[in-house]
């Protein structure tokens, strides 16, 4: 029924080709393909034009469009480039950081299987799973110069006489924007972090309790060790994902104020959508995928390596 | 080792006693303690964590339901008050009340429904495809799909708008839910194929000799032991495709519109935004993705996790 060839591809792969070869393949061509047309025509192919769109001067509503070659590029370049770039480090570094040590410090407390750390793990999971624009709302009422609870607290407490300009000021509105974000992700690193807890095996943890070895010293040698891989994926999403994120920074700031936490998503969302001007939009956009497409195919090396374990 | 373990455990209080009082040299009695006042400062520190970082974690949502519980003339007040003296359900009637704030309602439960009945089609036969079958071509099919969630929003958003009101897609539903589905799509691919990964092929094998078509295996062989797999993928698109941002502000128009960014263009940019008003809303945006999750985290959980980390 099957041939020598595809039961050698089946011994290696540890599966069956499932009945007759030829047309298994057919088969599952057949049943990745609406998949594959919904990729292309919706993701793939929008994409790959919209960097192309960089070589033309185009509007967004007005049909036509001129080639210009690398015009697009040299504004780019002596434009918003650099603050722009410096912007989404910022953002990235400070929004994959801070959320990782809130969920590694809670997953490990609740790690510890107190009484009623199951319900106060699944309350913890709201910030992550509420849309993320109420998460802006929330944070940019909280932030409020005039009536929000953060300067209420503050001027309280003395910290401060009058309340501050949290997003309105360019030397606070990034860090605002940042402690925003962490809020809305660290319940999914923390989830995260708890189930790759579970990996780690408790007789060794027990043993080396018992040998005498503290819990900063057993942190250390075996549940770091242990988490290694989930720490690593864990990561890399988030940076991938706040490199490109967009929904907090628009909401709570639209990008300002004065340019301080304008991102690359920003920048070209507000330049095509808000400027009509498709070509600069798109010329940014290339140097953000070039950044991004090194930080994706890191992530693919690492999948595909556990793949193959 | 042993014995200091079984000291460690069955250690009782009377027994600790008498050795303290006798400042026993016994090292497996030292051991004992020193591990004891350990877990207690292990247990001092998780306590420390988990009530300043849930205070963190968890004061907004209170603070949301404060808000949208106080009348309007006492949320404008400075320094805020932490308990609502005159709570009202005041802000609650009146989302109900407003068309416009009903029809985005009805919008995102329309589009999501949409977006997760057809992602979970297109996922399950993809998800199959990639599990069950082995193919040229195959593995990188399955990584640039992958890869596809982390391709640029906003940047593919220009083409897609572009091309969207040449084929007359703009500001329709179709249009959204096919775009929500493209970008839930990998996701729920990869849910899909970890819980086929879990159907022995025995079994597939078994229905082939069996002489059953390979749809037919499919359908009653193979997505009834992927159930869960099924509610984790088809619940994500769900919650996806209501908690959407970008795409439904730019490719839905003012119609279509679903709540997410019809709250935006609805209370921000106003002279003076309603928060207790906003408040209300964004609770009522919230809470059935938090009812869904909440109630069927055992699932979602497990899928989140296959989904982003292969064991």
């Amino acid at each position: 029924m099957t041939t020598v060839d595809s039961q050698a591809r089946s011994a290696r792969s540890g599966r069956t080709s499932l009945g007759k070869p030829l047309s298994g393949t057919a088969f599952a061509l057949l049943l990745a393909a609406p998949g594959v047309a919904l990729f292309l025509g919706i993701i793939l192919y929008p994409l790959l034009a919209s960097l192309v769109n960089s070589l033309y001067r185009q509007s967004l509503v007005l049909p036509g469009r001129e080639f210009v070659g690398l015009e697009n590029f040299g504004d780019v370049l002596g434009g918003d480039l650099l603050p722009v770039l410096r912007n989404t480090i910022v953002f990235t570094a400070g929004s994959t950081v801070i959320p990782f040590l809130i969920g590694l410090s809670l997953a490990l407390a609740l790690n510890q299987r107190m009484r009623g750390s199951a319900v106060l793990r699944g309350a913890l999971l709201m910030p992550w799973i509420i849309p993320s624009v109420v998460a802006s709302f929330l944070w940019l009422w909280i932030f409020n110069a005039n009536y929000g609870v953060l300067n209420g607290l503050l001027v309280r407490a003395g910290v401060l006489d009058s309340g501050a300009v949290w997003l309105g000021d360019p030397s606070t509105a990034m860090l605002a924007v940042i402690i925003a974000k962490s809020w809305a992700s660290f319940p999914w690193i923390m989830v995260m972090l708890l189930a790759g807890l579970q990996t780690v095996p408790a007789d060794l943890m027990e043993a080396a309790e018992v040998d005498g070895a503290g819990a900063i010293r057993r942190f250390f040698a075996i549940t770091l060790p242990h988490l290694k891989g989930v720490v690593g994926i864990v990561v890399l999403l988030e940076v991938i994902w706040n490199f490109h994120h967009f929904d907090i920074i628009w909401v709570l700031t639209g990008g300002g104020p004065a340019g301080s936490t304008t991102t690359f998503a920003v920048d070209v969302y507000r330049t095509a959508f808000r400027g009509f001007d498709v070509g600069s939009a798109a010329a940014m956009g290339v140097f953000w995928m070039i950044i991004l497409t090194l930080l994706v195919v890191v992530y693919l090396r690492v999948m595909e390596r556990g793949e193959r374990r | 080792m042993t014995s200091a373990a079984d000291v460690g455990v069955r250690d009782t209080r009377a027994a600790r006693d008498v050795r303290e009082a006798h400042a026993s040299p016994d090292p497996a009695a030292r051991h004992g303690r020193r591990r004891r006042r350990d877990q207690r400062r292990q247990r001092l520190a998780a306590w420390a964590a988990i009530i300043v970082l849930g205070l963190f974690g968890l004061f907004p949502i209170y603070w949301m339901l404060v808000t949208a519980l106080t009348p309007n003339e006492l949320a404008f007040q400075f320094p805020p008050q932490l308990v609502p003296s005159e709570p009202t359900l005041s802000h609650f009637v009146d989302f109900f009340d407003d068309p416009t704030l009903l029809r985005f309602l009805f919008n995102s439960a329309l589009v999501a429904t949409l977006t997760a009945v057809l992602t979970l089609a297109v996922a399950t036969l993809m998800g199959y495809s990639f599990s069950k079958f082995r193919y040229r071509g195959r593995a990188s099919l399955m990584y640039l799909v992958l890869s596809s969630q982390m391709f640029p929003h906003a940047l593919l958003l220009i083409t897609l708008f572009m091309m969207y009101s040449s084929l007359g897609l703009l500001y329709t539903y179709a249009g959204v839910v096919l775009s929500f589905s493209a970008f839930t799509l990998p996701l729920c691919v990869w849910i899909m194929k970890s819980f086929f990964d879990t159907v022995p092929d025995s079994l597939l094998e078994a229905g082939a000799l069996d002489g059953a078509p390979r749809w037919r295996i499919l359908i009653s062989i193979v997505l009834p032991l992927a159930k869960p797999g099924l509610l984790a993928a088809g619940l994500f698109a769900f919650v996806r495709g209501w908690n959407d941002f970008i795409f439904a502000l730019t490719l839905a128009g003012p119609e279509k519109m679903t709540l997410p960014p019809g709250l935006v263009n609805t209370y921000l940019g106003e002279f003076q935004t309603s928060w207790p008003a906003l408040m209300a809303a964004s609770l009522v945006v919230s809470l059935p993705v938090v009812v869904v999750f909440i109630s069927l985290q055992r699932y979602l959980v497990g899928g989140m996790v296959a989904g982003s980390v292969r064991e």
